[in-house]
């Protein structure tokens, strides 16, 4: 069970997490509003709002899914919670130094700040080293922290049984926990880009205090930005999928998810292909060694198969023909792997480099990202959300779903990311502020996408105040006494 | 406009598919005394070998069209230099550096095989050819320190534009260019 320092930490996380996501609503609707020409904000308001939109997006999901999987871990091992404390201080500190640099420095690189941009007059002269700074102290917030909770499987598993490997023999002495097995992959994942994050700022800075005499090269600097990008994305995506295997069955009153050798071996792969799928970001530069950018098709493509013939097909034996009582819970974890395998779908086109070659950089990419995002990992962590503040609480359990909840969130989530799709298959640009004169005629599909977003915001806003109650419960002492 | 709306097509088509099914495996459990999948090892084992044989074979098919193999044993009948820099792009048949700033008025000719020689001289920017419909046609990046080479065979005459399609700073939805293809 639980301990009542790791609820409060926990019910702390999903606060934060909550209301800085309804934040980076807003300011995802701003701009696509902008784009619209619903509403006029300066250049660069609009690209200082796009860093801080994407940045935080991919931070808080991420924390999100390492404060699941920390509290989920503490079934199977000993975790201190002082860590995910340690974490979250830096991660504040962290995220009002990134906005102190966005918001005051006027810094609007992009959340990926690609080499060598945030050298070349983006903002004022101290934004870029505060921004830089402020990413370092977030990663060594979750680099503690992964790895924190990384040693404490390791010390009750090998790291063998901690990848599985004794499930590929017959009859395996021990068996891992599926939340094990995909925690570790996850965490292993994370801690190496976050590792080639440290990198990435290193070089930063060697350039930055150099005076001139030393530069980088922009072709390592961008395989090791999109190593970083798309490695931190995708795992914290896994890391939702690790809430999945451990509670849905358990929600759902199943017999829970066991690890077998198809599941080690998918598992195991996912971690190869993640870790080399990032050179689809490249394709469109040529002068990058052609062996990657075939590594990068081959590995986005297969990436799929684990997805889809084990995890996703777990789902539907889970499901079909076996009556469930539905709850909130178990069918955000069901639609969120309807809205994954779709934003998959989406990403399989774009890693196609012959369609990647009309795609790339328009509209299809944050189309095919929020789909998996937004109508998939968040669907995730929300599920694990509404079950915890459960836990948190003395208060009785809802039973029924809340079907307007669901309506406004497939009705607002999927009209928003079919805007983007619209958007990428009539080639207009991703990042743009304003559409160019030639796509005047389709500014209403921005504008359109804003709204949708404004739906999806009310379904996220029921959700909060579902689970709010519960969750400040969690610091009632009185409460807390009783539940020690 | 062929191929990007084939692909939206694609894709609302197997996401309507996708779906549906998630629709019917949902509606299935909410039917009282089924007893669950019959055989889902067997299933699965198919699903897995029909996934793997989509997939092997849409690799065959697109690999080969890769924009690294197009044109690539032909000689280009015309060269154009492409330097991007903050918030325009040079074109010129000269090579353009720091040293050699110039630009000029781009006109290439039609069912030729062009090559684009694209570089940066300060931060990563794209070079992406529109046609006058506001079609995507071809793109590669510009990257400072590198050469991209872009060959591409422009079969309709007109103008075409040039768009950045790689965030570059504030100005970055304002930088473009044109050539002619006659």
């Amino acid at each position: 069970m639980a301990s009542i320092s790791l609820k409060r930490i926990t019910s702390t996380w999903i606060i934060t997490v909550l209301v800085l996501f309804v934040i980076a609503i807003i300011f995802g609707i701003t701009m696509r509003f902008n784009q619209g020409k619903f509403i006029q904000i300066s250049p660069t308001s609009f690209y200082s709002i796009m860093t801080v939109h994407g940045l935080t997006m991919i931070g808080i999901w991420s924390v999100a899914g390492l404060a699941a999987v920390h509290y989920l871990l503490t079934r199977y091992v000993e975790i201190p919670t002082s860590i995910s404390v340690f974490a979250f201080l830096l991660t504040v500190l962290g995220v009002v130094m990134l906005w102190i640099s966005a918001f005051i420095g006027e810094f609007h690189a992009g959340w990926t700040f690609l080499y060598p941009l945030p050298f070349k007059a983006v903002g004022e002269a101290w934004a870029t080293p505060l921004f830089l700074l402020g990413l370092g102290v977030l990663g060594v917030a979750w680099l503690v922290w992964s790895v924190g909770m990384l040693f404490q499987i390791l010390k009750k598993y090998t790291l063998s049984q901690a990848f599985a490997w004794q499930h590929f023999g017959s009859n395996p002495s021990v068996e891992t926990p599926p939340l094990i097995l995909i925690s570790t992959v996850s965490l292993i994942g994370i801690i190496v880009c976050l590792l080639s994050a440290v990198v990435l700022l290193v070089l930063f800075f060697a350039e930055y205090f150099s005076n001139g005499s030393y530069t980088n090269d922009p072709l390592l600097m961008k395989n090791i930005t999109y190593f970083f990008g798309h490695t931190i994305a995708n795992e914290t995506l896994y890391l939702g999928l690790a809430s999945l295997y451990e509670l849905m069955p358990e929600i759902s009153k199943k017999p829970k998810f066991k690890t077998t050798w198809y599941v080690a071996l998918a598992w195991n792969c996912t971690l190869v292909f993640i870790l080399t799928a990032f050179f689809h970001h490249l394709y469109m530069d040529f002068v990058q060694p052609l062996g990657f950018q075939m590594i990068g098709q081959l590995a986005s493509y297969f990436a799929s198969l684990p997805a889809a013939a084990v995890t996703a097909f777990s789902v539907a034996v889970l499901v079909y023909k076996n009556q469930i009582k539905w709850s909130l819970s178990n069918i955000l974890f069901f639609l969120g792997v309807m809205g994954w395998v779709i934003g998959g779908v989406g990403a399989l086109i774009d890693a196609t480099i012959s369609n990647n070659i009309i795609l790339h950089n328009t509209l299809w990419v944050p189309a095919h990202f929020h789909t998996y995002n937004a109508m998939g990992n968040v669907l995730f962590s929300l599920a694990f959300f509404v079950w915890v503040a459960n836990d948190f609480s003395d208060l009785p359990v809802d039973t029924d779903i809340p079907k307007y909840i669901i309506a406004f969130l497939l009705l607002g989530g999927f009209g928003f990311v079919l805007m983007f799709y619209f958007g990428g298959a009539l080639s207009i640009p991703r990042r743009f502020n304003l559409y160019p004169s030639e796509f005047n005629e389709w500014s209403w599909v921005a504008t359109a996408g804003g709204w949708f977003a404004v739906v999806y915001l009310f379904a996220i806003l029921f959700i909060f105040m579902t689970i709010l109650k519960k969750c400040l419960k969690v610091y009632n002492f009185q409460h807390a006494g009783r539940k020690q | 406009m062929k191929d990007h709306l084939f692909i939206l097509l694609l894709f609302l088509a197997i996401s309507t598919a996708i779906a549906g099914l998630f629709l019917f495996i949902f509606q299935s459990s909410r039917i009282e005394n089924e007893t669950g999948m019959q055989n889902p090892k067997k299933k699965r084992f198919f699903f897995f070998i029909i996934l793997a044989a989509i997939l092997l074979v849409l690799l065959s098919i697109t690999i080969p069209k890769s924009p690294y193999f197009i044109y690539a044993d032909k000689s280009p009948a015309k060269v154009v230099y492409v330097a991007a820099q903050q918030f325009v792009f040079l074109t010129s048949y000269q090579a353009i550096t720091l040293e050699n700033i110039t630009t000029e008025a781009i006109e290439v000719p039609a069912n030729e095989v062009v090559e684009f020689r694209v570089t940066s001289l300060d931060v990563n920017h794209g070079f992406a050819i529109y046609n006058d419909k506001a079609e995507l046609v071809t793109q590669t990046q510009a990257m400072p320190g590198y050469i991209n080479k872009l060959r591409w065979k422009f079969t309709t005459p007109g103008k075409y534009n040039i768009l950045c399609l790689e965030y570059c700073g504030g100005g970055h939805s304002f930088m473009r260019s044109s050539f002619t293809v006659k």
